[in-house]
Protein backbone atom coordinates (compact mmCIF):
# COMPACT_ATOMS: atom_id res chain seq x y z
CA UNK A 1 0.00 0.00 0.00
CA UNK A 2 1.05 3.22 -0.81
CA UNK A 3 2.27 5.99 1.78
CA UNK A 4 -0.53 8.49 2.98
CA UNK A 5 0.67 12.39 2.43
CA UNK A 6 0.89 14.49 5.36
CA UNK A 7 0.36 17.76 5.56
CA UNK A 8 2.77 19.72 7.55
CA UNK A 9 0.61 21.53 9.65
CA UNK A 10 2.80 24.59 11.40
CA UNK A 11 -0.37 25.15 14.50
CA UNK A 12 1.16 21.52 15.71
CA UNK A 13 3.91 22.97 17.56
CA UNK A 14 2.16 25.60 20.17
CA UNK A 15 -1.21 23.79 20.68
CA UNK A 16 -2.56 24.17 23.98
CA UNK A 17 -3.58 20.75 23.81
CA UNK A 18 -2.35 17.90 21.73
CA UNK A 19 -4.51 15.50 20.39
CA UNK A 20 -4.17 12.29 17.89
CA UNK A 21 -3.68 14.52 14.52
CA UNK A 22 -2.01 17.04 16.21
CA UNK A 23 -5.36 19.56 16.01
CA UNK A 24 -6.60 21.61 19.08
CA UNK A 25 -9.74 20.37 20.76
CA UNK A 26 -11.49 23.89 19.29
CA UNK A 27 -10.02 22.61 15.96
CA UNK A 28 -12.04 19.18 16.26
CA UNK A 29 -14.92 20.94 17.76
CA UNK A 30 -15.07 22.95 14.69
CA UNK A 31 -14.80 19.43 12.32
CA UNK A 32 -17.97 17.64 13.87
CA UNK A 33 -19.78 20.96 13.87
CA UNK A 34 -20.09 21.26 10.64
CA UNK A 35 -20.43 17.35 10.39
CA UNK A 36 -22.90 16.04 8.03
CA UNK A 37 -24.64 12.79 9.54
CA UNK A 38 -26.54 10.35 7.55
CA UNK A 39 -30.28 11.27 8.11
CA UNK A 40 -32.37 14.75 8.67
CA UNK A 41 -31.50 16.45 12.12
CA UNK A 42 -34.45 15.55 14.63
CA UNK A 43 -33.05 17.98 16.90
CA UNK A 44 -30.62 20.39 16.67
CA UNK A 45 -28.63 22.00 19.15
CA UNK A 46 -26.84 25.33 19.60
CA UNK A 47 -24.60 26.89 22.43
CA UNK A 48 -26.56 24.96 25.00
CA UNK A 49 -25.05 26.25 28.44
CA UNK A 50 -26.31 25.15 31.62
CA UNK A 51 -26.07 26.18 34.93
CA UNK A 52 -26.86 24.75 38.66
CA UNK A 53 -26.24 27.51 40.66
CA UNK A 54 -22.68 28.48 40.44
CA UNK A 55 -21.82 25.50 38.82
CA UNK A 56 -21.60 25.40 34.92
CA UNK A 57 -23.08 22.20 34.13
CA UNK A 58 -22.96 22.40 30.48
CA UNK A 59 -20.53 24.86 28.21
CA UNK A 60 -22.04 25.61 24.60
CA UNK A 61 -22.69 22.49 23.53
CA UNK A 62 -23.75 22.18 20.32
CA UNK A 63 -24.58 19.08 18.51
CA UNK A 64 -27.34 17.35 15.64
CA UNK A 65 -29.42 14.40 16.25
CA UNK A 66 -30.52 13.16 13.01
CA UNK A 67 -33.61 10.93 13.25
CA UNK A 68 -34.55 7.18 13.38
CA UNK A 69 -30.76 6.27 14.69
CA UNK A 70 -29.49 5.87 18.04
CA UNK A 71 -27.08 8.06 19.23
CA UNK A 72 -25.06 7.47 22.70
CA UNK A 73 -24.00 9.76 24.89
CA UNK A 74 -21.01 8.67 26.75
CA UNK A 75 -18.40 10.14 29.39
CA UNK A 76 -17.70 10.20 33.46
CA UNK A 77 -20.16 10.80 35.88
CA UNK A 78 -20.85 14.53 36.16
CA UNK A 79 -19.97 15.71 32.93
CA UNK A 80 -22.72 16.84 31.95
CA UNK A 81 -24.19 14.11 29.61
CA UNK A 82 -27.41 13.58 31.68
CA UNK A 83 -28.14 17.06 32.15
CA UNK A 84 -27.93 17.26 28.31
CA UNK A 85 -30.42 14.45 27.74
CA UNK A 86 -32.76 16.22 30.02
CA UNK A 87 -32.78 19.56 28.32
CA UNK A 88 -34.38 17.76 25.09
CA UNK A 89 -37.58 17.43 26.56
CA UNK A 90 -37.20 20.33 29.16
CA UNK A 91 -37.13 18.42 32.37
CA UNK A 92 -34.74 20.88 33.45
CA UNK A 93 -37.45 23.08 33.90
CA UNK A 94 -38.30 21.12 37.17
CA UNK A 95 -35.10 21.72 38.72
CA UNK A 96 -35.55 25.41 40.51
CA UNK A 97 -31.74 26.36 40.43
CA UNK A 98 -31.13 25.19 36.55
CA UNK A 99 -30.82 28.00 33.87
CA UNK A 100 -30.76 27.34 30.75
CA UNK A 101 -28.95 29.55 27.64
CA UNK A 102 -29.40 28.56 23.85
CA UNK A 103 -31.34 27.13 21.65
CA UNK A 104 -32.86 23.46 21.50
CA UNK A 105 -34.62 23.16 18.41
CA UNK A 106 -36.97 19.89 17.92
CA UNK A 107 -38.35 20.00 14.15
CA UNK A 108 -37.02 22.98 13.43
CA UNK A 109 -38.87 24.17 16.57
CA UNK A 110 -37.14 26.18 19.48
CA UNK A 111 -38.43 24.55 22.56
CA UNK A 112 -37.20 26.54 24.73
CA UNK A 113 -39.84 29.46 24.28
CA UNK A 114 -43.18 30.34 26.25
CA UNK A 115 -45.82 28.95 24.39
CA UNK A 116 -44.44 25.76 24.00
CA UNK A 117 -47.20 23.09 25.65
CA UNK A 118 -44.72 21.13 27.79
CA UNK A 119 -47.02 18.38 28.12
CA UNK A 120 -47.28 17.88 24.75
CA UNK A 121 -43.56 18.41 24.34
CA UNK A 122 -42.84 15.32 26.49
CA UNK A 123 -45.68 13.50 24.70
CA UNK A 124 -43.44 13.42 21.79
CA UNK A 125 -39.88 13.32 23.69
CA UNK A 126 -40.79 10.57 25.51
CA UNK A 127 -38.02 9.55 28.68
CA UNK A 128 -37.39 6.23 30.33
CA UNK A 129 -35.01 6.34 33.29
CA UNK A 130 -32.15 4.38 34.22
CA UNK A 131 -34.19 2.40 37.31
CA UNK A 132 -37.49 0.86 36.24
CA UNK A 133 -40.30 2.73 38.12
CA UNK A 134 -43.54 1.54 36.45
CA UNK A 135 -46.83 2.80 38.11
CA UNK A 136 -47.77 0.46 41.21
CA UNK A 137 -50.64 -0.21 38.95
CA UNK A 138 -51.37 -3.14 36.70
CA UNK A 139 -49.31 -3.94 33.30
CA UNK A 140 -52.58 -2.90 31.24
CA UNK A 141 -53.13 -0.06 33.15
CA UNK A 142 -49.84 1.07 32.51
CA UNK A 143 -49.71 1.04 29.30
CA UNK A 144 -53.20 2.49 28.83
CA UNK A 145 -52.66 5.73 31.75
CA UNK A 146 -50.43 8.20 29.15
CA UNK A 147 -52.75 7.65 26.30
CA UNK A 148 -55.60 8.28 28.59
CA UNK A 149 -54.48 11.30 30.23
CA UNK A 150 -53.64 12.91 26.88
CA UNK A 151 -57.16 11.83 25.67
CA UNK A 152 -56.31 9.58 22.91
CA UNK A 153 -58.38 7.04 24.29
CA UNK A 154 -61.30 7.19 26.78
CA UNK A 155 -62.14 5.00 29.46
CA UNK A 156 -62.49 7.09 32.27
CA UNK A 157 -65.98 8.41 34.37
CA UNK A 158 -66.90 10.74 31.42
CA UNK A 159 -66.50 8.46 28.79
CA UNK A 160 -68.58 5.67 30.56
CA UNK A 161 -71.30 8.54 31.54
CA UNK A 162 -71.44 9.54 28.48
CA UNK A 163 -71.68 5.91 27.10
CA UNK A 164 -68.33 5.88 24.77
CA UNK A 165 -66.08 3.67 25.75
CA UNK A 166 -63.15 2.85 23.88
CA UNK A 167 -62.07 -0.61 24.92
CA UNK A 168 -61.14 -2.17 22.02
CA UNK A 169 -58.72 1.03 21.17
CA UNK A 170 -57.34 0.28 24.57
CA UNK A 171 -56.46 -3.07 23.90
CA UNK A 172 -55.26 -2.99 20.69
CA UNK A 173 -53.09 -0.30 22.00
CA UNK A 174 -52.02 -2.40 24.76
CA UNK A 175 -50.87 -5.39 22.89
CA UNK A 176 -49.37 -3.10 19.95
CA UNK A 177 -47.47 -1.06 22.67
CA UNK A 178 -46.50 -4.32 24.59
CA UNK A 179 -45.00 -6.23 20.89
CA UNK A 180 -42.77 -3.11 20.22
CA UNK A 181 -41.46 -2.81 23.30
CA UNK A 182 -40.57 -7.00 23.03
CA UNK A 183 -42.96 -8.15 26.40
CA UNK A 184 -45.84 -8.85 24.88
CA UNK A 185 -45.04 -12.99 24.89
CA UNK A 186 -44.05 -12.56 28.26
CA UNK A 187 -46.82 -10.85 29.83
CA UNK A 188 -49.98 -11.59 27.58
CA UNK A 189 -51.67 -13.76 30.22
CA UNK A 190 -51.23 -10.89 33.54
CA UNK A 191 -51.89 -8.09 31.85
CA UNK A 192 -53.93 -7.48 35.14
CA UNK A 193 -51.07 -8.49 37.37
CA UNK A 194 -49.57 -5.69 39.23
CA UNK A 195 -46.52 -4.09 37.66
CA UNK A 196 -44.62 -4.45 39.96
CA UNK A 197 -44.25 -8.19 40.28
CA UNK A 198 -42.37 -8.27 36.86
CA UNK A 199 -38.59 -8.76 37.09
CA UNK A 200 -36.59 -5.99 36.88
CA UNK A 201 -35.69 -6.50 32.50
CA UNK A 202 -39.41 -6.85 32.14
CA UNK A 203 -40.47 -3.68 34.43
CA UNK A 204 -37.85 -1.56 32.15
CA UNK A 205 -39.76 -2.68 28.91
CA UNK A 206 -42.83 -2.00 30.15
CA UNK A 207 -41.50 1.71 31.14
CA UNK A 208 -40.50 1.60 26.97
CA UNK A 209 -44.05 0.38 26.24
CA UNK A 210 -45.24 3.13 28.40
CA UNK A 211 -43.18 5.27 26.26
CA UNK A 212 -44.61 4.10 23.44
CA UNK A 213 -48.01 3.78 24.27
CA UNK A 214 -48.21 7.63 23.56
CA UNK A 215 -46.63 7.68 20.21
CA UNK A 216 -43.57 9.75 20.76
CA UNK A 217 -41.32 10.75 18.60
CA UNK A 218 -38.24 10.55 19.92
CA UNK A 219 -37.13 8.38 22.69
CA UNK A 220 -34.69 9.35 25.65
CA UNK A 221 -32.95 6.73 27.99
CA UNK A 222 -30.72 7.28 30.77
CA UNK A 223 -28.88 4.83 31.56
CA UNK A 224 -31.79 2.38 30.61
CA UNK A 225 -29.89 -0.69 31.48
CA UNK A 226 -27.28 -0.30 33.80
CA UNK A 227 -30.01 -1.68 36.89
CA UNK A 228 -30.61 -5.02 34.74
CA UNK A 229 -28.28 -8.14 34.50
CA UNK A 230 -26.58 -8.92 30.53
CA UNK A 231 -29.42 -11.33 29.79
CA UNK A 232 -32.04 -8.51 30.43
CA UNK A 233 -29.53 -5.85 29.14
CA UNK A 234 -29.48 -7.59 25.65
CA UNK A 235 -33.33 -7.58 25.40
CA UNK A 236 -33.01 -4.02 25.93
CA UNK A 237 -29.97 -3.80 23.53
CA UNK A 238 -31.89 -5.81 20.88
CA UNK A 239 -35.13 -3.01 21.69
CA UNK A 240 -33.34 0.19 21.65
CA UNK A 241 -31.91 -1.05 17.69
CA UNK A 242 -35.02 -1.90 16.84
CA UNK A 243 -37.12 1.29 17.90
CA UNK A 244 -34.40 3.15 15.77
CA UNK A 245 -36.05 2.05 12.71
CA UNK A 246 -38.83 4.29 13.95
CA UNK A 247 -37.87 6.46 16.34
CA UNK A 248 -35.24 8.82 17.13
CA UNK A 249 -33.11 7.28 19.93
CA UNK A 250 -30.77 9.22 22.52
CA UNK A 251 -29.44 6.88 25.00
CA UNK A 252 -26.91 8.13 28.13
CA UNK A 253 -24.68 5.24 28.91
CA UNK A 254 -21.61 4.69 31.00
CA UNK A 255 -21.17 1.21 29.35
CA UNK A 256 -18.99 2.35 26.73
CA UNK A 257 -19.24 -1.15 24.98
CA UNK A 258 -22.71 -0.81 25.01
CA UNK A 259 -22.35 2.71 23.27
CA UNK A 260 -20.17 0.64 20.81
CA UNK A 261 -23.04 -1.98 20.12
CA UNK A 262 -26.13 -0.17 19.70
CA UNK A 263 -25.22 3.42 18.41
CA UNK A 264 -24.81 4.92 14.87
CA UNK A 265 -23.11 8.00 16.69
CA UNK A 266 -21.52 8.66 20.05
CA UNK A 267 -21.30 11.71 21.80
CA UNK A 268 -18.50 11.90 24.19
CA UNK A 269 -18.86 14.36 26.95
CA UNK A 270 -15.63 14.99 29.72
CA UNK A 271 -15.88 16.80 33.14
CA UNK A 272 -16.67 19.86 32.90
CA UNK A 273 -19.97 19.90 30.73
CA UNK A 274 -17.79 19.36 27.80
CA UNK A 275 -19.03 17.76 24.41
CA UNK A 276 -15.46 17.09 23.41
CA UNK A 277 -16.25 14.82 20.37
CA UNK A 278 -19.31 13.92 18.22
CA UNK A 279 -18.73 11.29 14.75
CA UNK A 280 -20.10 8.23 13.83
CA UNK A 281 -19.78 5.63 16.61
CA UNK A 282 -16.72 3.21 14.58
CA UNK A 283 -14.66 6.67 14.16
CA UNK A 284 -15.06 7.41 17.75
CA UNK A 285 -13.87 4.12 18.62
CA UNK A 286 -11.75 2.99 15.97
CA UNK A 287 -9.95 6.54 15.50
CA UNK A 288 -10.95 9.55 17.86
CA UNK A 289 -9.86 12.65 16.92
CA UNK A 290 -9.57 13.70 20.35
CA UNK A 291 -6.67 12.54 22.60
CA UNK A 292 -8.82 13.10 25.31
CA UNK A 293 -11.39 11.18 23.54
CA UNK A 294 -9.13 8.28 22.90
CA UNK A 295 -7.65 8.12 26.65
CA UNK A 296 -10.98 8.06 27.59
CA UNK A 297 -12.98 4.98 25.22
CA UNK A 298 -9.62 2.99 25.61
CA UNK A 299 -9.98 3.27 29.18
CA UNK A 300 -6.77 5.21 30.52
CA UNK A 301 -8.72 7.56 32.79
CA UNK A 302 -6.94 10.18 34.74
CA UNK B 1 -31.62 -7.86 16.89
CA UNK B 2 -28.23 -5.94 18.18
CA UNK B 3 -27.14 -9.62 18.49
CA UNK B 4 -29.14 -10.98 15.54
CA UNK B 5 -27.15 -8.94 13.86
CA UNK B 6 -23.72 -9.36 15.06
CA UNK B 7 -25.00 -13.21 14.69
CA UNK B 8 -25.23 -12.25 10.96
CA UNK B 9 -22.01 -10.23 10.77
CA UNK B 10 -20.01 -12.90 11.84
CA UNK B 11 -21.92 -15.88 9.88
CA UNK B 12 -21.07 -12.69 6.73
CA UNK B 13 -17.44 -12.62 7.82
CA UNK B 14 -17.47 -16.30 7.27
CA UNK B 15 -18.69 -16.25 4.07
CA UNK B 16 -16.86 -13.52 2.28
CA UNK B 17 -13.40 -15.01 3.55
CA UNK B 18 -14.28 -18.76 1.93
CA UNK B 19 -15.60 -16.65 -1.30
CA UNK B 20 -12.46 -14.09 -1.22
CA UNK B 21 -10.14 -17.78 -0.72
CA UNK B 22 -12.54 -19.10 -3.86
CA UNK B 23 -11.40 -16.17 -6.09
CA UNK B 24 -7.93 -16.56 -4.93
CA UNK B 25 -7.99 -20.06 -5.84
CA UNK B 26 -9.61 -19.05 -8.99
CA UNK B 27 -6.40 -16.67 -9.60
CA UNK B 28 -3.84 -19.24 -8.92
CA UNK B 29 -5.45 -21.62 -11.17
CA UNK B 30 -5.49 -18.54 -14.64
CA UNK B 31 -2.17 -18.21 -13.63
CA UNK B 32 -0.93 -21.83 -14.15
CA UNK B 33 -3.04 -22.13 -17.16
CA UNK B 34 -1.45 -19.07 -18.60
CA UNK B 35 1.88 -20.31 -17.38
CA UNK B 36 1.48 -23.53 -19.49
CA UNK B 37 0.20 -22.42 -22.19
CA UNK B 38 2.80 -19.18 -22.43
CA UNK B 39 -0.26 -16.79 -22.98
CA UNK B 40 0.78 -13.19 -22.16
CA UNK B 41 -2.33 -11.70 -22.36
CA UNK B 42 -3.85 -14.39 -19.81
CA UNK B 43 -1.14 -13.66 -17.45
CA UNK B 44 -1.80 -9.69 -17.82
CA UNK B 45 -5.02 -10.49 -16.60
CA UNK B 46 -4.19 -12.26 -13.70
CA UNK B 47 -1.68 -9.35 -12.69
CA UNK B 48 -4.66 -6.67 -13.05
CA UNK B 49 -7.40 -8.81 -10.98
CA UNK B 50 -5.08 -8.98 -8.23
CA UNK B 51 -6.32 -5.08 -7.39
CA UNK B 52 -9.74 -5.93 -6.84
CA UNK B 53 -8.40 -8.72 -4.34
CA UNK B 54 -6.53 -6.51 -2.37
CA UNK B 55 -9.44 -4.09 -1.83
CA UNK B 56 -11.57 -6.50 -1.16
CA UNK B 57 -8.98 -8.12 1.40
CA UNK B 58 -8.82 -4.71 2.76
CA UNK B 59 -12.63 -3.94 3.23
CA UNK B 60 -12.70 -7.34 5.25
CA UNK B 61 -9.64 -6.29 7.22
CA UNK B 62 -12.00 -3.46 8.34
CA UNK B 63 -15.08 -5.63 8.93
CA UNK B 64 -12.97 -7.47 11.13
CA UNK B 65 -11.84 -4.44 13.06
CA UNK B 66 -15.34 -3.18 13.25
CA UNK B 67 -16.09 -6.38 14.77
CA UNK B 68 -13.64 -6.14 17.14
CA UNK B 69 -14.10 -2.49 18.36
CA UNK B 70 -17.82 -2.24 18.08
CA UNK B 71 -18.61 -5.97 19.25
CA UNK B 72 -15.74 -6.48 21.74
CA UNK B 73 -16.08 -10.52 20.89
CA UNK B 74 -15.28 -12.67 23.40
CA UNK B 75 -14.36 -16.81 23.44
CA UNK B 76 -15.34 -18.52 20.40
CA UNK B 77 -16.46 -15.68 18.94
CA UNK B 78 -12.98 -13.51 19.90
CA UNK B 79 -11.38 -16.68 18.85
CA UNK B 80 -13.37 -16.69 15.17
CA UNK B 81 -13.07 -12.64 14.39
CA UNK B 82 -9.11 -13.18 15.32
CA UNK B 83 -8.82 -16.63 13.26
CA UNK B 84 -10.09 -14.70 10.29
CA UNK B 85 -8.47 -11.57 10.40
CA UNK B 86 -4.87 -13.60 10.32
CA UNK B 87 -6.57 -15.96 7.46
CA UNK B 88 -7.21 -13.16 5.27
CA UNK B 89 -3.84 -11.65 5.19
CA UNK B 90 -2.95 -15.45 4.00
CA UNK B 91 -4.85 -15.90 1.53
CA UNK B 92 -4.24 -12.04 0.13
CA UNK B 93 -0.84 -13.42 -0.20
CA UNK B 94 -1.66 -16.27 -2.03
CA UNK B 95 -3.53 -13.60 -4.50
CA UNK B 96 -0.11 -11.89 -5.02
CA UNK B 97 1.66 -15.64 -5.58
CA UNK B 98 -1.00 -16.15 -8.22
CA UNK B 99 -0.07 -12.31 -9.63
CA UNK B 100 4.21 -12.84 -9.47
CA UNK B 101 3.00 -15.98 -11.58
CA UNK B 102 1.05 -14.12 -13.84
CA UNK B 103 4.27 -11.61 -14.21
CA UNK B 104 6.45 -14.26 -15.14
CA UNK B 105 4.41 -15.99 -17.78
CA UNK B 106 3.64 -12.22 -19.41
CA UNK B 107 7.52 -11.08 -19.05
CA UNK B 108 8.59 -14.23 -20.23
CA UNK B 109 6.29 -15.66 -22.38
CA UNK B 110 9.42 -18.17 -23.62
CA UNK B 111 10.80 -19.21 -21.13
CA UNK B 112 11.42 -23.02 -20.55
CA UNK B 113 10.02 -25.02 -17.57
CA UNK B 114 9.62 -28.36 -19.24
CA UNK B 115 12.20 -30.01 -16.67
CA UNK B 116 9.41 -29.11 -14.03
CA UNK B 117 6.10 -30.72 -13.66
CA UNK B 118 4.71 -27.08 -13.02
CA UNK B 119 1.24 -28.26 -13.74
CA UNK B 120 1.25 -31.15 -11.14
CA UNK B 121 2.55 -29.40 -8.29
CA UNK B 122 0.51 -26.40 -9.01
CA UNK B 123 -2.57 -28.76 -8.99
CA UNK B 124 -1.59 -30.01 -5.53
CA UNK B 125 -1.34 -26.48 -4.17
CA UNK B 126 -4.61 -25.40 -5.48
CA UNK B 127 -6.09 -28.29 -4.04
CA UNK B 128 -4.63 -27.48 -0.79
CA UNK B 129 -5.59 -24.50 -0.62
CA UNK B 130 -9.36 -25.12 -1.22
CA UNK B 131 -9.12 -27.96 1.46
CA UNK B 132 -8.28 -25.59 4.16
CA UNK B 133 -10.90 -23.19 2.86
CA UNK B 134 -13.53 -25.97 3.41
CA UNK B 135 -11.48 -27.10 6.68
CA UNK B 136 -12.49 -22.96 7.92
CA UNK B 137 -15.79 -22.97 6.25
CA UNK B 138 -16.58 -25.95 8.32
CA UNK B 139 -14.81 -25.87 11.19
CA UNK B 140 -13.09 -29.53 10.81
CA UNK B 141 -10.38 -30.27 12.75
CA UNK B 142 -9.34 -33.67 10.82
CA UNK B 143 -8.96 -31.84 7.57
CA UNK B 144 -6.90 -28.97 9.37
CA UNK B 145 -3.90 -31.77 10.08
CA UNK B 146 -4.81 -33.12 6.86
CA UNK B 147 -3.65 -29.81 5.17
CA UNK B 148 -0.43 -29.98 7.07
CA UNK B 149 0.51 -33.34 5.90
CA UNK B 150 -0.47 -32.93 2.37
CA UNK B 151 1.94 -29.83 2.45
CA UNK B 152 4.86 -31.64 3.48
CA UNK B 153 4.53 -33.74 0.02
CA UNK B 154 4.02 -30.22 -1.53
CA UNK B 155 7.31 -28.97 0.44
CA UNK B 156 9.29 -32.54 -1.48
CA UNK B 157 7.70 -32.22 -4.64
CA UNK B 158 9.21 -28.52 -4.66
CA UNK B 159 12.44 -29.48 -3.11
CA UNK B 160 13.52 -32.38 -5.59
CA UNK B 161 12.37 -29.60 -8.97
CA UNK B 162 14.08 -27.10 -7.82
CA UNK B 163 17.28 -29.74 -7.60
CA UNK B 164 15.98 -31.04 -10.89
CA UNK B 165 15.99 -27.23 -12.13
CA UNK B 166 19.93 -26.06 -11.33
CA UNK B 167 21.23 -29.77 -12.64
CA UNK B 168 19.23 -30.07 -15.49
CA UNK B 169 19.22 -26.70 -16.98
CA UNK B 170 23.16 -25.43 -15.78
CA UNK B 171 24.18 -28.76 -16.79
CA UNK B 172 23.30 -28.07 -20.25
CA UNK B 173 24.60 -24.69 -20.13
CA UNK B 174 28.02 -25.94 -18.64
CA UNK B 175 27.84 -28.19 -21.91
CA UNK B 176 27.38 -25.52 -23.85
CA UNK B 177 29.81 -23.42 -22.91
CA UNK B 178 28.64 -20.28 -24.86
CA UNK B 179 28.32 -17.54 -22.49
CA UNK B 180 25.48 -15.84 -24.43
CA UNK B 181 23.84 -19.03 -23.95
CA UNK B 182 24.42 -19.56 -19.85
CA UNK B 183 22.83 -16.16 -19.39
CA UNK B 184 19.61 -17.02 -21.31
CA UNK B 185 19.42 -20.09 -19.12
CA UNK B 186 20.24 -18.62 -16.38
CA UNK B 187 17.36 -16.53 -16.64
CA UNK B 188 14.99 -19.69 -17.24
CA UNK B 189 16.73 -21.30 -14.22
CA UNK B 190 16.08 -18.29 -12.04
CA UNK B 191 12.26 -17.95 -13.59
CA UNK B 192 11.83 -21.75 -12.54
CA UNK B 193 13.47 -21.47 -8.96
CA UNK B 194 11.26 -18.54 -8.76
CA UNK B 195 7.87 -20.45 -9.94
CA UNK B 196 8.70 -23.33 -7.81
CA UNK B 197 9.17 -21.65 -4.73
CA UNK B 198 6.02 -19.22 -4.94
CA UNK B 199 4.37 -22.35 -5.69
CA UNK B 200 5.45 -24.03 -1.63
CA UNK B 201 5.34 -20.67 -0.44
CA UNK B 202 1.22 -21.10 -1.34
CA UNK B 203 1.05 -24.47 0.26
CA UNK B 204 2.83 -22.55 3.07
CA UNK B 205 -0.01 -20.02 3.14
CA UNK B 206 -2.36 -22.58 3.42
CA UNK B 207 -1.16 -24.77 6.29
CA UNK B 208 -1.57 -21.35 8.00
CA UNK B 209 -5.37 -20.83 7.12
CA UNK B 210 -5.58 -24.66 8.40
CA UNK B 211 -3.71 -23.77 11.30
CA UNK B 212 -5.32 -20.69 12.87
CA UNK B 213 -8.83 -22.92 12.00
CA UNK B 214 -7.40 -25.49 14.07
CA UNK B 215 -7.37 -22.20 16.69
CA UNK B 216 -10.44 -21.00 16.14
CA UNK B 217 -11.89 -24.50 16.69
CA UNK B 218 -10.34 -25.78 19.49
CA UNK B 219 -8.12 -22.86 21.04
CA UNK B 220 -5.18 -25.95 20.01
CA UNK B 221 -1.78 -23.94 18.37
CA UNK B 222 -0.37 -27.18 17.16
CA UNK B 223 0.49 -26.39 13.61
CA UNK B 224 1.03 -22.59 14.21
CA UNK B 225 4.58 -23.34 13.74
Amino acid sequence: MSETETEPRTSETDTPSTTTAGETDEEIREEWRNYEFAGPAKIAVEDLDVYYGDDHALKGVSMDIPEESVTALIGPSGCGKSTFLRCLNRMNDRIKAAEIDGSVQFDGEEIYQDRVDLVELRKRVGMVFQAPNPFPKSVRENITYGPRKHGDIDTGLLARLTGRRDEKAAEDLVERSLKQAALWDEVSDRLDDNALGLSGGQQQRLCIARCLAVDPEVILMDEPASALDPIATAKIEDLIEELAEEYTVVVVTHNMQQAARISDQTAVFLTGGELVEYDDTEKIFEDPQSQRVEDYVSGKFG
Amino acid sequence: MARERYRDDLDALRADVVALGEDVVAQLERALDALEAGDEDAAEAVVAADAEINERYLDLEQACIDLFALQQPVASDLRFVAASFKILTDLERVGDLASNLGRYTRDTPESRLDTVDVRAIGAETVALVEAALDAYEREDVAACHRVAERDDEIDALCRTAGERVVRDLLGEAAADGDAWGVEAILEDVSRALLTVRDLERVGDHAVNVAARTLYLVDNDSALLY
